[in-house]
């Protein structure tokens, strides 16, 4: 052991309640535990497959298929654990085209950007999912969200209408709203609910969604309506999918379309090299270039980090803040997903 | 709302304004609403054109089938990236990335189908002919035939013969059909010969197969098989992430967990002593000239 041997006194290394004695610490793997517990199988509630045969939630795949289902009804199958109505895989067949292609939005550009690097289509594609967040196509977002207010305003007695008003009050600027100025002039996200009623599939969560759409409307100081994320997560919902697993499948399903884009960007534009791209610097508000001190210079014109008093923190703090790019000015709450992710605000 | 474009590109997939998303001239919403399938939107988005009925089923059922594999490597990448608690999308991207040379490499065993046809069209040799030669230049020279074998599925690939049965009984079998069949005899027959065990074709093979014969590219059909399979593994992660144990290395679980320290077995170079600073660059140099070292390179 180097020199961590001799430094007792820091920190709780030398204290009389570690359960171990840090300086004499082993070396050597840890046995297999072969008397006290099971050993490790890979546990699913999902799916299972032996040597002749695949089977999710207990239907075997090739015989699903053989019976006419299609890709729809497997999703269903797999996350639902259910064969679904006919009009429930036609809503979800037209969810599924309407979610196909989107132009050159973000999933097709982290496409596009991987693709010339020379990747494999499959870096590109998963690259695309990457792109779903809690902004760009945040079903997530939206749809816990939409769960929490139904609760609690169903708790509380509250109509509908009275839980939506609340909603858009306490999140109008929230980008995953469902609603925004984005599909004024477009129809789409309005034919889906009609769709959606029309082949009796709607449900609380279109409704709600509605009445989130009336609120904001009377609230906004814009114009807005119904977005593609707000007919999207309330249609998925009201299929039966969660949240996330809408979240999910929408970013597969576009990852499915941009495909093409890393196809055709290799084909129109060809690869990118190290060190390629050029940023003008007219983009660029940083400092005025400076020449690099000598070493020996350091001490004059370094600056320390440290403070002493809270008071200096937070003036330090704030004056970080001003730098772009240091992080300093975004607040994030990275908390465990498991359950619900997606309703706490992040960002700036 | 700032909408300027985030990047601009000629591109010939499609365009998007206040009014409406347009697909290769169709508008997006039109499609769904005159009640096409999400089927017959890909081959619109990979080939500019609406399929036959018989085609949008044999890519339903391809699809279908190819969706679900319980646990390959693209689930175990979701499910291993899950245990973080990243958001759910990293586990997706990771499940549709582990997809490579071997791991369904639906693309490449296209490109070997096109080769070896174009080869038979330029030499003036049947497909039987060219399957043949395929065979054994891949055997001869050590490389394993694309699309066939599968390390779970010993005794062959249960989703593999129906897709070839599904092509013939739809009728949309074709040159790759052929081919394919005619390479997957031969290749038994060789295997026969040499007294080796039966290795079935599989998914890749047939359903790749069928891809091409209604029309799709290496590379579009890779993206419709890799990606689909992102939908199942997406159910692994969330089942993972809802009902399972993050981080996997527990040990209140009555089961060991995957991480377990007592499921890692070192097998590196032994134990040995940091060097001090003083020592290190006499110590370095021996390690150069012994080059010991470059056992353990990797």
């Amino acid at each position: 052991m180097g020199d961590l041997k001799n430094k007792t006194g820091i920190g709780n290394l030398d204290s009389p309640k570690l359960p171990y004695d840090y300086s004499q610490r082993e070396y050597g793997t840890v046995p297999l535990d072969t008397t006290k517990r099971a050993p490790f199988q890979w546990v699913s509630e999902v799916a299972y497959k032996n040597v002749h045969r695949i089977v999710a939630r207990g239907y075997d795949t090739t015989e699903l298929m053989e019976e006419g289902y299609g890709v729809v009804d497997v999703l269903f199958v797999d996350f639902q654990s259910r064969i679904p109505l006919i009009e429930e895989a036609k809503m979800l067949n037209y969810v599924m085209i309407l979610a196909l292609e989107d132009g050159l939005s973000m999933p097709a550009v982290m496409a596009r950007i991987t693709a010339q690097s020379k990747t494999f289509l499959t870096q590109a594609c998963g690259a695309s999912v990457l792109a779903f967040g809690h902004a760009y196509g945040a079903y997530s977002a939206f749809g816990n969200r939409l769960e929490e207010y139904l609760k609690r305003g169903k708790e509380q007695g509250k109509s509908l209408e009275q839980i939506a008003v609340q909603l858009v009050q306490e999140n109008i600027a929230d980008e995953a709203l469902g609603v925004s100025g984005l599909m004024l002039k477009d129809p789409a996200a309005q034919r889906m609910l009609a769709r959606a009623e029309k082949l009796g599939v709607a449900g609380e969560y279109i409704a709600f969604t509605k009445e989130i759409v009336k609120a904001a409307q009377q609230l906004s100081k814009e114009p807005v309506d119904l977005d593609m994320l707000g007919a999207t997560g309330a249609t998925m919902m009201d299929l039966g999918f969660t949240p996330e697993a809408t979240w999910a499948i929408m970013a597969c399903t576009r990852a499915l379309g941009v495909g093409a884009h890393y196809i055709e960007e290799i084909e129109r534009e060809g690869y990118t090299r190290t060190g390629q791209n050029l940023t003008p610097k007219e983009d660029y508000d940083g400092p005025d270039d400076r020449p690099v001190p000598s070493l020996k210079e350091r001490a004059k014109n370094a600056k320390s980090a440290q403070t002493k008093t809270p008071d200096e923190w937070k003036k330090a703090f704030d004056e970080k803040k001003k730098i772009f790019g240091s992080g300093f000015s975004i607040v994030e709450e990275i908390e465990d997903p498991s359950k619900k992710t997606g309703i706490k605000k992040v960002g700036r | 709302m700032k909408r300027d474009p985030l990047f601009r590109r000629k591109t010939s997939i499609s365009y998007k304004t206040e009014e409406k998303t347009v697909m290769r001239g169709y508008d997006l919403s039109e499609l769904a609403e005159k009640e096409y399938s999400f089927c017959d939107a890909l081959f619109i988005l990979y080939q500019n054109r609406i399929p036959t009925e018989n085609e949008e089923k044999m890519l339903n059922y391809e699809m279908g089938v190819f969706i679900e594999h319980s646990m390959s490597p693209s689930a175990v990448g979701a499910i291993g990236v899950a245990m973080g608690r990243p958001n759910l999308p990293a586990s997706v991207a990771a499940s549709i990335m582990t997809f490579g040379g071997v791991h369904g490499p639906g693309a490449a065993h296209g490109y070997m189908l096109n080769k070896y046809i174009e080869r038979a069209q330029r030499e003036g040799k049947t497909l039987k002919e060219m399957a043949k030669i395929l065979v054994d230049e891949y055997l001869d020279n050590g490389t394993p035939v694309m699309g066939m074998g599968q390390p779970q599925h010993i005794d062959s690939d249960p989703r593999a013969e129906p897709i070839h049965l599904k092509q013939e009984e739809l009728k949309v079998d074709g040159v790759y059909l052929e081919f394919q069949r005619a390479l997957e005899e031969y290749f038994h027959e060789r295997r026969r010969k040499e007294g080796k065990s039966y290795v079935g074709v599989n998914v890749v093979g047939s359903g790749n197969t069928a891809l091409c014969d209604i029309g799709f590219a290496p590379n579009a059909a890779w993206c419709i098989g890799s990606v689909c399979r992102g939908f199942s593994c997406s159910a692994h992660a969330l089942f993972n992430m809802k009902k399972g144990r993050a981080w996997g290395a527990s040990r209140q679980e009555p089961m060991v967990q995957i991480i377990d320290l007592s499921m890692i077995k070192y097998i590196g170079p032994p134990d040995r002593k940091v060097p001090k600073q003083e020592e290190r660059q006499e110590y370095a140099r021996k390690q150069k000239e012994t080059g010991e070292y470059k056992q353990w390179v990797i």
